[in-house]
């Protein structure tokens, strides 16, 4: 100890002091200290120091976070390894109860059973009872972060969120790069092909919550919002299709044909023609049914009457509107049966009636272009109730300050 | 400029179907020309219908378009043959013009009353009998009738009629050929006398607003008389016939009695008139859902809306349906209606009109209005 304030200096004490959180200190180890120093010695003595330092490091001294952290880890595996076997061991069970093979048990079994067993009222589906396997309950943690010694494996551990900065680093190196190839392109004065444009239409960038679950970490509004720029900013340059995969990473693409099995099969009658028919067309109180004939001429019968059946234009408008719509106005028959509601329920039953069935006969364009004019969905919307208190479903008394 | 005009004109007479017609006289329209418009003179547009005679609406078309244009559909045309080839010496033949609101009953109406200008028929034309009997304004004008006991009378809307009816007849009543066989003599002081030109006559009614339906009673046995000894041939057509036959009226008396068409005497002229005890004569009659208030408008076949009564009193008679437009004449009015700049838009706007108004003519001139 001596030895050592009185030959070392004091910035290389401090130094020393920082760098070294090392409990105990060994008369071996100031030696060597005291050898770096200013104070120059041989250079064997110096080498085999050296070597004597990094075997010292190999005996694990492992420094408190990194131990707390080691226990942390190793906790959580086992809670993890137990959840899992409980999981096993309950599917087991509820295959039993349900009275099916445990073996080919699958999760959409297991979502049946639990429902079938726990009935809920609960509007809120992630409130009613599940079970589910341990990693999609549990959020994911990240791997150990640094070694024993406390070094980080990752290069921007430092910045907090390793992850994301890595990711906008990757952005920004392929940026880079593709300036770089565009310029050797204009150089060599070459043609790009056309087809190897990137299409970034039916696609969307992921959302930040689903960002958040791919990086392990959260994002803020600032970030996630760098982050869309400049991914834009990548996808806008002209080569932009040789980092294709990196970008088809984070896009999700939009939600695509889901009708393609459940169109009918139009049903044939006497003569050949081509027919469908839809039941349960609704809208507020209207209930009814619709038949498409195919080869037709345009002629609408509502209950046995023409389309003077509704005398407001509104209404027919409303009926006509698909055909024209599709471009089939003079190409099929239409006959329906409906009753309750009034004119506006009824017109609107009919209208969705006519666009289910003309699915039919209809090809995949023009059956995206009527999904994306609202012909197909059904409109849920009821009568609201009166509420007491107020005189309407959301009007209320009049608003007094005080 | 002059070649901007070109291509306007141009582009005019390229588009779609022609629709217009240059013969404009209606006794010279074959079957080639239906659905085709052609249009009135303006004179005798005024002369016929100066008094109303034409739907309202129709009028306001007019005045848009600056011309007076009928179309030429197939009804129209079989009574015109059908006139064409009468015998005259027998019983009036009485037709009736019925169909759904806004097929074009008034206006078919309107086309046949010219035919039989030109053909030089005497007209009596009653343009809207629901004006008399059930468009009220606060108070009408009733008065007990002299003549006929507890009856009423309409001395103003019967005054109105006899002027629409010289205006229409001008140049008949001018030459002055006709003349009255008996003397009438109204109070002390007047007195129509025999030989008399009916022209006189109906100063008279004009003039004298007390007498006017009587005088209206004396003419229409004048015209009859007259018709038999084919003096002059007659043309009849009411507009709403029917209307004379439903139960109430929204007449009341000053008690606050409601009156029946049977009580008022215009009714019992137009009874006289319309019965086929004479010759050398055509009748035609329209039944209309409009003449009847909105409860008992649930068909338009002639016979709901004419109930027993009037349905006995006009048998035999020639049913006739004006319908709706067929796909030419609905393509021709589509072309007249852009031509006249009054519907514009892409082609495809017609394919949903024609959808949408059922084909109906009334229903489609609507639809066209805010386009």
């Amino acid at each position: 100890m001596f030895l050592c304030y009185n030959k070392m200096s004091f910035a290389i004490k401090l130094t020393l002091k920082q760098a070294l959180p090392i409990a105990s200190r060994s008369s071996i180890i100031l030696q060597n200290v005291y050898n770096y120093s200013s104070k120059a010695t041989s250079q064997d003595n110096f080498y085999n120091n050296f070597t004597d330092w990094e075997t010292l490091s190999k005996k694990k001294k492992v420094s408190k976070a990194m131990r707390a952290y080691l226990e942390r880890a190793k906790e959580h595996d086992e809670f993890m390894k137990k959840q899992q076997f409980e999981y096993n061991i309950g599917k087991r069970h509820l295959a039993n109860m349900m009275g099916e093979d445990p073996e080919t048990f699958t999760q959409k079994d297991v979502d049946r059973a639990v429902e079938y067993l726990f009935p809920s009222g609960i509007y809120d589906r992630a409130a009613r009872p599940l079970m589910k396997p341990p990693e999609e309950v549990f959020p994911a943690r990240k791997a150990a972060e640094f070694d024993e010694a406390g070094w980080p494996h990752h290069f921007l551990f430092y910045t907090g969120k390793p992850n994301f900065f890595k990711l906008l680093y990757d952005i920004t190196e392929n940026i880079q790069d593709l300036y770089k190839y565009g310029d050797k392109v204009i150089r060599k004065k070459e043609v790009t092909d056309e087809k190897l444009l990137l299409n970034i239409t039916g696609s969307v960038w992921l959302t930040k919550d689903q960002l958040e679950q791919l990086l392990v970490e959260t994002v803020t509004d600032l970030e996630y919002d760098n982050f869309k720029l400049a991914m834009d900013r990548l996808v806008s340059l002209p080569h932009s299709h040789i980092y294709k995969d990196f970008i088809e990473k984070f896009r999700k693409p939009l939600a695509t044909q889901r009708f393609a099995l459940e169109i009918p099969k139009p049903s044939y009658d006497e003569n050949g023609n081509a027919f469908v028919t839809t039941y349960e067309c609704l809208r507020k109180k209207a209930r009814g049914d619709v038949t498409i004939k195919s080869p037709g001429t345009g002629k609408i019968t509502i209950n046995g009457q023409d389309l003077t059946y509704f005398e407001d234009t509104q209404s027919r408008e409303q009926v006509i509107f698909p055909l024209i719509f599709t471009g089939m106005q003079d190409k099929v028959d239409i006959v329906c049966n409906i009753e309750g509601g009034g004119p506006s329920g009824q017109s609107g039953a009919i209208r969705w009636g006519i666009a289910w069935g003309l699915r039919s006969f209809v090809d995949k364009d023009m059956l995206e272009a009527m999904q994306l004019a609202g012909l197909l969905t059904r409109d849920h919307r009821r009568r609201e109730r009166k509420k007491p208190g107020q005189p309407g479903a959301r009007k209320k008394p009049t608003w007094k300050r005080r | 400029m002059l070649s901007r005009n070109l291509r306007f004109l141009s582009r005019r007479y390229s588009q779609g179907v022609t629709f217009r017609t240059t013969e404009t006289s209606p006794s010279q329209q074959n079957e080639n020309q239906i659905g085709l418009f052609y249009t009135v003179n303006n004179d005798v547009c005024k002369q016929l219908f100066g008094h109303g005679g034409l739907p309202k609406s129709y009028m306001k078309q007019t005045k848009t378009f600056t011309e007076t244009s009928l179309m030429v559909r197939l009804p129209a045309l079989d009574i015109i043959n059908c006139i064409k080839a009468t015998d005259f010496d027998k019983p009036v033949i009485r037709y009736m013009l019925y169909g759904e609101i806004g097929a074009g009953k008034s206006l078919t109406l309107a086309h046949l009353l010219h035919y039989a200008y030109e053909d030089g028929y005497l007209i009596v034309h009653v343009p809207w009998v629901s004006e008399w009997l059930r468009r009220v304004p606060r108070h009408k004008e009733m008065s007990n009738s002299p003549t006929h006991e507890g009856l009423v009378d309409l001395p103003l809307d019967g005054a109105a009629w006899l002027l629409h009816f010289k205006m229409q007849n001008q140049v008949l009543l001018k030459k002055g050929n006709l003349k009255i066989s008996k003397e009438y003599v109204w109070s002390k002081r007047e007195q129509t006398p025999e030989g008399a030109p009916l022209a006189e006559l109906i100063e008279h009614g004009i003039t004298r607003v007390k007498y006017a339906c009587d005088v209206i009673d004396a003419l229409i046995s004048e015209i009859k008389i007259l018709s038999n000894s084919k003096q002059c041939k007659t043309f009849v057509a009411i507009d709403g016939f029917n209307t004379f036959f439903y139960p109430l009226t929204r007449l009341s008396t000053p008690t606050k009695k409601k009156v029946t068409p049977e009580e008022v005497t215009l009714t019992k002229s137009f009874m006289e008139l319309t019965k086929n005890d004479w010759v050398n004569g055509v009748i035609i009659l329209t039944a209309d859902q409009l003449g009847v208030s909105q409860d008992h408008q649930e068909s338009h076949l002639p016979k709901y809306l004419l109930y027993k009564k009037g349905f006995e009193h006009i048998d035999p008679f020639v049913p006739v349906e004006v319908g709706r437009y067929s796909e030419r004449e609905f393509m021709s009015c589509a072309s007249y209606y852009r031509d006249r700049l009054w519907l514009r838009g892409p082609r495809e706007t017609e394919g949903e009109l024609k959808l949408a108004s059922a084909c109906n003519p009334y229903k489609f001139m609507e639809l066209c209005a805010p386009l």
